[in-house]
């Protein structure tokens, strides 16, 4: 089966300049049954982005969304590399790294105003809210179906901001899959930089070794 | 003259082609004239340097040949440059699911080459082998050189290069690798212009001796020896400079037999945590299965020194090559030494390799881009070249050349294996954003539609541009600096 098969006629990209994607799409397991599927940034309880811009351009705002500063992005792309749901775009006129904000600028006041996108949502189907408030509401929507469900972004990547109910689980909708853990824990990386830093001390003591025993040989070039 | 006529039409049917395609008529016409202008005016120059029928490579039209040929090349550099600016930088690296490409890759084996270089400087600078000391200023100078212009790659690489010092320097993020990369190569490059600075001093002053007017005046002050007598003296006690550049102190410090050894231990400690940490930024991307993990950290250093070995037994040996020198006894003895050593690195690296695939077959989280390295679309890369070129081949080579002394088998066998280094980091790096994050991942049996990639004519210009740049300054380095081996008759 060709993951492209999963995707109807209904399939847009995000792109640099929008954020936030609704597509038709099909579970692969129950090929008639086509649902449509909002996919944007999840806001990640601990971004992965986040950790490893080296400009600190993208930041996790108290109430939620994660955002990019774009008058710091130095546009090195790193961020991509890093999100576990390949979320940002390089915005090749701006020279600089977009993605969905949750209009921050809307929301600084909780429920003050909403994001875009559930401000326009003419049928109630996005909702914003405290954490705990949208998968409590998650949870009754779910009970209520009558066909299965899952719910992206209780675990995903540490647990997200952002909680979709999908009719299948991603991998079976084409979507990319992200871990069920913390991405980019700084722990991990100090481990993964701290065996690079061990391989240098075991290049250096056999460098060490190389030298020693060779030495008498350089007698005959004279010491400076 | 075919030669003279030949690149300017080489690279005006390029660019007529480029036109031909739609945009920016105007700069490929700016770039061909100044191309036609450069030739004209070396043109004196080459006829010049003809007659004069001199038998030192410097004068010879052959030298102001290839300086016109890199010219161009960076000038069609600058045009791309140019373009992107004014255009768009679509033109560069266009692709949205493979953010870093063909740039990228050129910086990695740059700089980990140039890192290397300072691991095999160590050698001498820190562990005192005589014979690796000979060489430290050419090592040092290709180190510098390479580790600049790999620099280069990735500031055109990035969107807003501005930036990247001011925000690098206000507000660094000490979780990212790319922050630590950064900072420790800068503060690397200003170690070794220091270190080739101490290197080439006595030289300076000695060449100040030799020559007369502005010129002594100039070497006398890139050397730091007195200049009380002359006119720039009088400029810098005017401008309050000699206090500081003439403090007891700071000679007594410059003076200090030690200061070299520190130098090269300071070099060797940051160099090495810079590569490190350039290993780092793609270990630390969870989401790549095929970086991800505390293997490419150790791969990266080995694969410094053998790429670090290969650039410097490539650009010894055409140097010597093309001046039509001889080399000494003890240098050629060094070069052999050098290629054996090289031979047991590729061994390193190939067991290193095969054991991450190994290991991977049988890990259910690698499995899939082990598999996706070993028999996808880009497996020709890593059979012909990453196991071919790369490692094999080469391992054979400089082993048989070394016990036959033959230079020209050890120039063949470094060649193959910068080569094949060069397509290894593209093969790392594309083929690390090709494995897909959707399910299903690949699988040889299924037919999967993978993100395409494919370098664009203008970021093939710039690279050709920033490897000629890296190449002029070598020449103009071999040229104006003393970079050649000291055997034990000038020590």
């Amino acid at each position: 089966m060709d993951r492209y098969e999963l995707i109807t006629d209904r399939n847009t990209d995000l792109t640099a300049n929008s954020w936030v994607v609704v597509n038709l799409r099909a579970d692969s397991d129950n090929r008639t049954k086509r649902h449509y599927q909002h996919w944007a940034c999840q806001h990640c309880e601990r971004p992965a982005c986040a950790g490893v811009c080296p400009v600190t351009a993208i930041r996790k705002l108290p109430h939620g969304p994660v955002v990019i500063n774009e008058n710091k992005c130095i546009g090195c792309r790193y961020c991509y590399q890093a999100c576990p749901f390949k979320i940002p775009r390089f915005d090749f006129a701006k020279r600089v790294t977009r993605k969905c904000h949750l209009c921050y600028n809307r929301t600084p006041l909780l429920n003050y105003m909403k994001p875009a996108c559930v401000a326009a949502c003419p049928v109630g189907a996005l909702a914003f809210d405290y954490r705990s408030e949208i998968i409590k509401e998650a949870i009754k929507r779910v009970t209520n179906l009558t066909r299965p469900s899952y719910i992206l972004g209780l675990t995903e990547a540490g647990g997200t901001d952002m909680i979709t109910i999908l009719p299948a689980e991603p991998k079976n909708m084409g979507l990319v899959v992200a871990p069920k853990k913390v991405v980019n824990h700084t722990l991990d990386k100090i481990r993964i930089s701290a065996s690079g830093f061990m391989a240098a001390s075991v290049i250096a003591g056999g460098m060490y070794f190389y030298s020693k025993p060779t030495k008498n040989r350089d007698a005959g070039l004279g010491d400076k | 003259m075919i030669i003279v006529c030949g690149i300017p039409a080489i690279v005006g049917s390029g660019l007529l082609w480029e036109l031909s395609e739609k945009w920016s008529t105007v700069y490929g016409y700016l770039f061909l004239l100044a191309a036609t202008l450069l030739v004209f005016l070396l043109a004196p120059q080459l006829k010049q340097g003809h007659q004069a029928a001199s038998e030192a490579v410097e004068s010879s039209p052959r030298f102001y040949v290839w300086l016109s040929v890199l010219a161009a090349f960076i000038f069609l550099a600058g045009y791309a440059l140019i373009a992107s600016l004014v255009l768009s930088m679509e033109i560069l690296e266009f692709s949205l699911q493979i953010p870093w490409a063909t740039l990228v890759s050129s910086y990695t084996w740059l700089v980990v080459a140039g890192s290397g270089l300072c691991i095999i400087n160590a050698l001498g600078g820190v562990f005192g082998m005589h014979r690796y000391e000979m060489m430290s200023k050419r090592i040092v100078f290709l180190s510098l050189t390479t580790i600049m212009f790999g620099l280069m790659f990735i500031l055109f690489h990035l969107g807003r290069p501005e930036r990247m010092p001011i925000q690098n320097a206000i507000s660094p993020n000490f979780r990212s690798a790319i922050a630590w990369m950064g900072m420790l190569y800068n503060i690397y490059l200003v170690i070794v212009v220091v270190e080739l600075w101490l290197l080439i001093r006595a030289d300076l002053a000695e060449r100040a001796e030799q020559a007369e007017g502005w010129k002594r005046d100039i070497l006398r002050l890139l050397a730091l020896k007195d200049l009380n007598d002359s006119r720039l003296g009088g400029i810098l006690q005017k401008m309050r400079l000699d206090r500081l550049l003439y403090h007891p102190r700071l000679h007594r410090i410059l003076d200090d037999p030690r200061l070299p050894r520190i130098t090269a231990t300071m070099a060797f400690i940051t160099g090495v945590a810079a590569l490190t940490m350039l290993g780092s930024v793609f270990a630390h991307a969870e989401a790549r299965a095929l970086w991800y993990g505390p293997y490419y950290p150790i791969y990266f250093l080995v694969s410094a020194l053998f790429t670090g070995y290969g650039v410097l037994l490539a650009a010894t040996i055409i140097t010597y090559r093309v001046k039509g020198e001889e080399m000494s006894s003890e240098s050629k003895a060094l070069m052999f030494e050098m290629a054996q050593v090289l031979a047991l690195l590729l061994a390193v690296g190939f067991a290193l390799t095969s054991y991450r695939l190994v290991t991977g077959l049988f890990d259910p989280l690698r499995q899939g881009p082990t598999l996706f390295i070993l028999k996808g679309p880009l497996s020709p890369a890593f059979w012909i070249f990453e196991v071919g070129l790369m490692s094999v081949l080469p391992s054979f080579i400089l082993l048989r050349a070394a016990k036959k002394k033959s230079l020209g088998g050890v120039l063949a066998g470094s060649l193959m294996v910068l080569v094949g280094a060069f397509v290894m980091r593209y093969l790392f790096l594309v083929g690390g954003q090709i494995y897909p994050n959707t399910f299903p991942r690949f699988s040889a049996d299924l037919p999967t539609i993978l993100p395409s990639y494919m370098p664009t004519i203008t970021e093939v210009f710039l690279i050709v541009g920033i490897f000629s740049g890296f190449l002029l300054a070598y020449t103009l380095g071999e040229r104006f600096l003393p970079l050649k081996e000291e055997g034990p008759e000038h020590a």
